[in-house]
């Protein structure tokens, strides 16, 4: 079915084309402004070599608020468009990197700052 | 032989489909006439108020959402909002109080539509309902359109609105209003004239004025009683005091006034949304407020008019990221108290029908 291109749907991160890296900064804003903390990040190394290791979301626990989308400084993580997550096992609801980075399509559709830019 | 006679007690609910959500009615009938109805409220706790300690003012507004009454999501935002704005001393854009006035009232549509349809259901008037949700629909996708939600936006943000509305929504949303008024006349035809209607609900359930004030009720279910009280024109919030709109009072207090009260309001918000698209001002949409906000010691009460009735949010901030403490006046609450007296004298059959009629959503009962 078609949902607005503001849809709240599923949660992706998308890889950056031109690098073929994560756009994620690993600036943890998305894991502190979460209402029901379901979003886990770690990450390794320092300056440049600084890579996520670790970046959950427990789908079963979001609310869809979008708060995370509306932080996120790069853009790194968006929603898409699928809605339908429905599992018979609550294991699956736990998002790991590689699902996210599977989930994201090559124009997601909920972008974080359509509007007036908070900083 | 005298028959031995004896008063029943009848649990209605918590399962049972007419309560809207789960409610028990403990009724005590003789015969079929009703002699007392008592609410048993609690089954949908949610313990919202003291969850909204543990998160910051800024993480809140998407717990009031869907913590509170679930079909007024913006409603509740609106007064949630209003509350830590005035305390915080935040102003809101121009621009984004009349965003949150036309959304405040598809809302307050979209709420009565579900009512009328869901008790219209109850009442055997199937159609009603198909009708209804049509046209809800179509506020959903209005609603999809700018907030990205159907019932649970997060759309309101502290000082402002997260996003501006889409290019050819406020055409797509005048249409609508248009197409609208013709669609609630179509209700009109199915149940105002309806003798079947009428002989259940006109002189049905009555409340007096003076019951009504003292058992809190307020709304719709007050303003079909007589008391002409509506927050919006009382005590304005938003942009409302420059908004031309009629009160709908009616004195019977019966189930009938309270469907034509409702009837009425739709068509008055309408009238509300169509000056405020008229009037709709460019500019920002958002004041500057970081998301780790901290609003100032100090506490604040701020009241609302939401489509049940009188919202209210009381806050209390020690300074920190979080509240201290929050207590919401749910309107739904209040009116369910009416209800005891609204039941006495009346069939079992009509305990349906009355309590349909005021309104309640049980996760606002219940919080």
């Amino acid at each position: 079915m078609d949902v607005s291109n503001r849809f709240h749907g599923l949660l992706a991160l998308p890889i950056d084309p031109e690098t073929g890296k994560d756009l994620c900064i690993i600036c943890f804003q998305c894991e502190r402004i979460c209402p029901d903390r379901c979003i886990h990040i770690e990450a390794e190394g320092k300056g440049k070599e600084r890579v996520l290791t670790r970046f959950d979301i427990e789908m079963d626990k979001c609310c869809y608020c979008g708060y995370c989308v509306e932080v996120c400084p790069t853009e790194a993580i968006v929603f898409v468009p699928h809605y339908e997550a429905s599992t018979y096992n609550r294991d699956q609801l736990l998002y790991n990197l590689d699902d996210l980075h599977r989930a994201a399509p090559k124009e997601p559709i909920a972008r974080g700052i359509i509007g007036g830019r908070v900083p | 032989m005298a028959l031995r006679t004896e008063e029943l007690m009848l649990n209605m609910g918590p399962q049972h489909p007419s309560t809207h959500g789960v409610l028990r009615l403990v009724v005590t009938l003789d015969g079929e006439n009703v002699m007392d109805v008592q609410p048993d409220i609690g089954y949908l706790h949610s313990s919202v108020e003291k969850m909204m300690e543990h998160r910051t003012y800024v993480q809140n507004v998407a717990l009031v959402d869907r913590g509170m009454d679930y079909l007024i999501a913006l409603n509740n935002e609106q007064a949630y909002c209003l509350a830590v704005e005035q305390l915080a001393g935040i102003v809101t854009p121009e621009r984004a109080r009349y965003i949150r006035v036309i959304f405040d009232e598809l809302n307050r549509i979209a709420s009565h539509l579900v009512w009328l349809g869901t008790w219209a259901i109850d009442l055997g008037a199937t159609t009603v309902f198909l009708w209804c949700f049509r046209e809800r629909e179509m506020i959903l996708d209005l609603f999809e359109k700018v907030t990205g939600g159907r019932l649970h936006h997060v759309y309101y943000r502290l000082g402002g609105v997260y996003a501006d509305l889409p290019e050819g929504w406020v055409e797509e949303c005048g249409a609508f209003l248009d197409y609208f008024l013709t669609r609630v006349d179509e209700y009109e035809t199915l149940l105002t004239k309806n003798p079947i209607f009428l002989a259940r609900t006109k002189g049905v359930g009555t409340i007096s004025r003076a019951d009504a004030i003292a058992m809190g009720a307020s709304g719709p279910v007050a303003r079909a009683s007589g008391v002409a009280y509506d927050v919006r024109k009382a005590a304005p919030y938003e942009v409302y005091d420059r908004m031309e709109f009629n009160v709908p009072v009616l004195t019977d207090g019966d189930c009938y006034a309270r469907y034509l009260v409702r009837l009425t309001e739709m068509r008055e918000s309408v009238r509300i949304l169509r000056q405020a698209l008229l009037n709709l001002p460019g500019g920002e949409i958002r004041a500057r407020v970081p998301m780790t906000m901290k609003a100032p010691r100090g506490e604040i009460y701020v009241h609302t008019e939401s489509p049940r009735g009188d919202l209210g949010i009381y806050l209390v901030s020690d300074g920190g990221e979080t509240p201290y403490r929050v207590k919401i006046r749910a309107p739904s609450f209040s009116n369910l108290y009416a209800l005891t007296e609204m039941m006495k004298g009346w069939k079992i059959a009509d305990v349906i029908a009355i309590l349909g009629s005021i309104d309640i959503v049980l996760s606002d009962v219940d919080r």
